[in-house]
């Protein structure tokens, strides 16, 4: 991926720096580092600990109370597999749907013109300023009673499938593709499939990834949607059981503050693993468009 | 440009939404108060209740091959209010819910969710024979039937921490706890001896339910009587202004904490009382040792009179159920004689039956600590029932967070106001 | 559902372009008129019409409509009387003390969150974008709240600053009493300053995307005419980002007048006495625990006005140039 160009122009704007300034830029960075991974330090630690601990030396490990008895509290509770195969299922449904139409509609929204362009534009943003909880009750009851999806995938997939934050980054993307290369392949006789095949979709091959990364934190992490639509136990995703046993569990347990912080732990893990692993590929420069506007 | 967008895109949603609600559908299929077959069931997700509704579930299916009932733990959320709520508009509501919220039952009745139980041939006389038709009167909703089986009540009494009295030095065997005036000077010995940091610990956040820890109890211990009667709220009285002066009392002294706790404060010891019921026993097993009082009253009610609120959870039937004959059966299997002592066995919770004590008494012989709850489960006051019971308790939160926990504003002033409100919000439409 | 999307939008008179010509036929001609030049976009962003009528257009509709109505959700087949009502649910929420309350706390929630979120993203966007060295780690540990599901850092948070948490410990004596999140004026600036934390990575995100589109002859130009880092920053990096700026302007305060998991779960329901309680959490209140969705459907709808007028106010004023 074009990681190329950007580097160097950083390296350019990194030089010439004074030592103070060097230095004021060092500490800022890292007490900004501090501030995001403590609480996640803190929540593994607490994690651990068999009893609590919130005076100042609880925030370091402490041989003698350390334990895994807050985890295996939640594996004994919460089918955990189940769990990571269902919020799996949900994730990548909507992932699939987001990236396959919400690339069709990118597309046509940027390059083709057709009536209700505008329309269906000032729809997608739109989206983004009504609150989901006004939508709530109407679309439970279109979805449960009117199309009977309770209880399965689709039902949990269907108010995410397609991420309209995701269509306006593919909308920028597509705009900044200059318009003589599609031109110049309608003369050579390409039908709008073969330009969007042949031409676009590799061109815009850098958004996916973005798009891929700002959807899956979507569904991975809702927790009001799913939860209303499972009643099976069997069918919730990861996020419902484990967000479940915090409130209602957890404060049975022996240790309440251990136990809240393992299922934290274990909500967190998975998506912060993935997170590390894909983050080169989620390059700044990708969202780039998007803010360009 | 970007106006036009947005008025067009207004006019579109309309009228797709037009197009949209004239295809909404609402059938419903049959269903029969004789029809029978499988059903589904919820219960509550505390490790005893699924312990217990497992169980019954597995003695009803080996005897019942065609009419095989399937058990699931509550998808809950904070109350459960909402799943349920929800579930019933969409029609995906089990047949039985042994969870319900008395306090939700009129809105689950209005929103024509709940099978009227009385509807059964023996539907009142079973229940009114279980429960005794004094205790059971309660849980009738306004036109005078059972939309819900009273199941089981947790009744709401004083536990006190027997080692932290001892070292208060106040008597751990007869604590004096039984006036306004005993129970706070008890508080203050036990903070200002340091033995713990609080007297006790109610929780002190703004959800609907919590009334039910705090004031209600007391009140009914004070009145006997509902805050709702008539169609008028009754906290706007002397009673009402006493229990109200004496939790202000508490919480101006620092004698209860203002803030969520993020423990059990009477298990780990933070607080040396606690307002609960005998559900929480198990959790303060090995932990605290404890002993058992009726919430207090101004002057020291008797503790065979005193009244408190119930802490109940009933069983409602649900329209979606499609074969109610058997989801009437499984409820009736369920709260047999046999299937109460085992809920009492393995939950430690008072089912509501008329002579507890001496049908069990062999249970409570064993566990001599439960009788006091088992007598006092016989002298309660639940939440009104009603469409708005959820928007009523919410207004009384309201006005307790801030005129009593927080201590703003005259409390006779917010009292009275609190009680129109009240009166306000009931009779909403 | 689309077609009757493409009559709306066809009566409404959309953006017309000249239809090219064409010699297949009136009826094709006819149809371009209407659809316009690439009738295909409407295939292509079919799916996305369905799902936007299905899923957003619908509902919203519905929720318009219930507002006006004293309308009670039940159970299939059960009919009650749910009289229209005109505007009486629109004149409550003016006059209810908690929905007032609760827009005073949002708005003291955007104050705080929306400048907060503005120059810390800018600053620590701009210092991530000049550092060569520790740089992946550092973009790391900036997204990971971000990507983090609310359920799980709020548990964290809890403990961090209830009474006796760790905050509160190294304060000692600074402490502040009650603590913060059962304080009535700390409650909605924790609740702020937690969000702030949680969202900043993806702020950063945008910022750093715009950052790569200053022309570094700029920065050149600048240093020629002797300005030092701090000035450029001022005379450069902020103008050139201004775009960036906007969005994460219109995108907080947003996300602000959304507001509903943190108080849901960090204050039990917007304790203390409503100091921390949103718009939406009233809405979610009223509308799904009392059973009260034609009042809670009209705060939510005076909500989105509120919204749509500071977002199209802060893009006039904000001079967002964008097209």
């Amino acid at each position: 991926m074009s990681r190329t160009v950007p580097r160097r122009r950083r390296s350019t704007t990194a030089v010439s720096l004074t030592r103070t300034q060097a230095v004021v830029r060092g500490s800022v960075l890292a007490l900004g580092a501090i501030a995001f991974l403590f609480p996640f330090y803190y929540m593994l630690i607490g994690s651990l600990q068999a009893e609590p601990d919130t005076s100042i030396a609880g925030a370091f490990p402490d041989p003698t109370n350390l334990t895994l008895g807050n985890y295996a509290a939640i594996d004994s509770r919460i089918d955990l597999w189940s769990g990571l195969v269902n919020s799996g299922i949900f994730t990548g449904g909507v992932l699939l749907c987001t990236v396959v139409f919400g690339m069709l509609a990118g597309y046509a929204l940027a390059i083709m013109r057709w009536t209700g362009r505008g329309a269906t534009f000032a729809l997608t943003l739109l989206i983004q300023i009504v609150p989901f909880q006004l939508l709530l009750i109407p679309l439970y009851v279109l979805i449960t009673r009117s199309y009977g999806l309770g209880d399965t995938y689709l039902g949990m997939i269907l108010p995410f499938a397609i991420n309209a934050t995701a269509v306006i980054i593919f909308r920028q993307y597509f705009l900044q593709i200059p318009g003589e290369l599609f031109d110049a392949a309608r003369i050579d006789g390409a039908g709008e499939i073969g330009l969007l095949w042949r031409i676009a979709v590799p061109l815009v091959r850098p958004a996916l990834v973005t798009v891929v990364l700002l959807t899956f934190i979507g569904p991975w992490n809702s927790y009001l949607w799913p939860f209303l639509v499972t009643k099976e136990a069997g069918m919730q995703p990861l996020a419902v059981s484990l967000a479940n046993y915090i409130s209602n569990v957890a404060a049975s347990t022996a240790n309440p503050f251990g136990a809240t912080l393992a299922g934290a732990v274990v909500l967190a893990a998975p998506v912060v693993v993935l997170f590390i692993v894909f983050q080169r590929y989620f390059i700044s420069t990708d969202i780039g468009s998007g803010v360009k506007g | 440009m970007k106006k036009k967008h947005f008025a067009i895109g207004i006019s579109a949603i309309g009228i797709a939404s037009l197009a949209l609600t004239a295809c909404s559908s609402g059938d419903t299929g049959a269903a029969s108060e004789e029809a029978r077959g499988p059903i589904t069931i919820w219960y509550s997700n505390n490790a005893q209740e699924v312990q217990w509704g497992q169980a019954t579930v597995d003695a009803w299916n080996a005897e019942h091959p065609d009419e095989q009932v399937k058990g699931q733990e509550i998808p809950a959320g904070k109350s459960g209010v909402e799943v349920i709520g929800a579930a019933i508009v969409a029609g995906t509501t089990p047949c039985l819910v042994f969870n319900n919220l008395p306090a939700a039952t009129g809105q689950f009745q209005k929103q024509g969710g709940l099978v009227d139980l009385s509807s059964f041939p023996d539907g009142d006389s079973y229940i009114e024979a279980r429960s005794g038709a004094a205790s059971a009167d309660q849980y009738r909703s306004a036109d005078g039937d059972f939309y819900q089986l009273p199941w089981k009540s947790n009744p709401v009494m004083i536990f006190y921490n027997k080692d932290l009295f001892a070292k208060a030095g106040l008597d751990p065997e007869n604590p004096n706890l039984s006036t306004y005036d005993e129970f706070l000077d008890s508080a203050r010995a036990i903070v200002s001896s340091g033995v713990a940091p609080y007297a006790i610990y109610p929780s002190p956040t703004s959800e609907f339910f919590q009334p039910n820890f705090d004031f209600l109890p007391l009140y009914a211990a004070e009145t006997g009587t509902s805050i709702i009667e008539d169609e008028v709220a009754t906290i706007d009285s002397q009673a009402g202004l006493d229990v109200a002066e004496f939790w202000r009392t508490i919480y101006a002294e620092d004698l209860a904490g203002k803030e969520p706790a993020q423990a059990d404060s009477f298990a780990n010891g933070q607080s040396a009382m606690a307002i609960v019921g005998p559900w929480a026993i198990p959790v303060y097993e090995g932990k605290v040792n404890w002993g058992s009082v009726p919430v207090p009253t101004k002057d020291g009610t008797a503790p065979e009179q005193t009244y408190t609120f119930p802490d109940a959870k009933s069983v409602g039937m649900y329209t979606s159920c499609k074969n109610q004959g058997t989801a009437w059966d499984f409820l009736k299997f369920a709260t047999s004689v046999e299937q109460d002592g085992k809920l009492l066995e393995a939950t430690g919770q008072m089912p509501i039956r008329a002579g507890l004590s001496t049908e069990y008494a062999s249970y409570f012989e064993e566990h001599p600590a439960y009788v006091a709850f088992a007598s006092q489960s016989e002298r309660t006051v639940d939440d009104p029932t009603g469409p708005n019971t959820i928007a009523t308790l919410q207004t009384l939160r309201d006005f307790y967070t801030k005129a009593v926990i927080s201590g703003e504003g005259d409390l006779q002033a917010e009292l009275s106001q609190a009680a129109d409100d009240l009166t306000a919000e009931w009779t909403r439409k | 559902m689309s077609s009757s999307s493409i009559h709306a939008a066809a009566a409404a008179g959309a953006t017309r372009r000249p239809a090219q010509p064409d010699a297949h036929g009136t009826r094709r001609r006819r149809l371009r008129k209407v659809l316009g030049p690439h009738p295909l976009g409407w295939l292509f962003s079919a799916p996305f019409l369905v799902f936007i009528a299905a899923i957003f257009a619908y509902p919203l509709g519905f929720a318009i409509y219930i507002s006006f109505h004293d309308y009670f959700f039940t159970a299939p087949g059960v009919v009650v009387d749910q009289p229209f009502v005109g505007f009486d649910n629109y004149v409550r929420v003016f006059t209810d003390p908690k929905v007032l309350q609760s827009l005073g706390n949002i708005a003291i929630f955007v104050l705080i969150n929306v400048p907060l979120t503005v120059v810390l993203s800018l600053v620590l966007a701009a210092a991530l974008n000049s550092v060569v060295r520790f740089r992946t780690f550092l973009r790391v540990s900036y997204y990971v709240p971000y990507v983090t599901a609310s359920v799980a850092v709020v548990g964290v948070w809890l403990f961090l600053f209830s009474g006796n948490g760790l905050v509160n410990q190294i304060l000692g004596p600074l402490a502040p009493e009650p603590s913060w999140l059962s304080n009535a004026s700390l409650a909605m600036p924790t609740i702020a300053f937690f969000v702030t934390w949680k969202e900043l990575g993806f702020y950063i995100l945008l910022y750093l995307a715009a950052l790569q589109n200053v022309p570094k002859d700029l920065y050149e130009a600048a240093a020629m005419d002797g300005a030092g880092k701090v000035r450029s920053f001022f005379t450069v990096t902020v103008p050139g980002v201004r775009p960036a700026t906007v969005l994460v302007l219109l995108l907080s305060t947003i996300t602000g007048a959304n507001l509903f998991t943190e108080p849901y779960l960090l204050t039990s329901g917007g304790g203390p006495n409503g100091a921390s309680a949103s718009p939406v959490l009233v809405m979610y209140q009223e509308g799904i625990e009392q059973g009260h969705p034609g009042y809670a459907s009209a705060i939510g709808i005076v909500l989105v006005i509120a919204v749509l007028l500071i977002a199209f106010l802060q893009y006039r004023f904000a001079g967002g140039k964008e097209r």
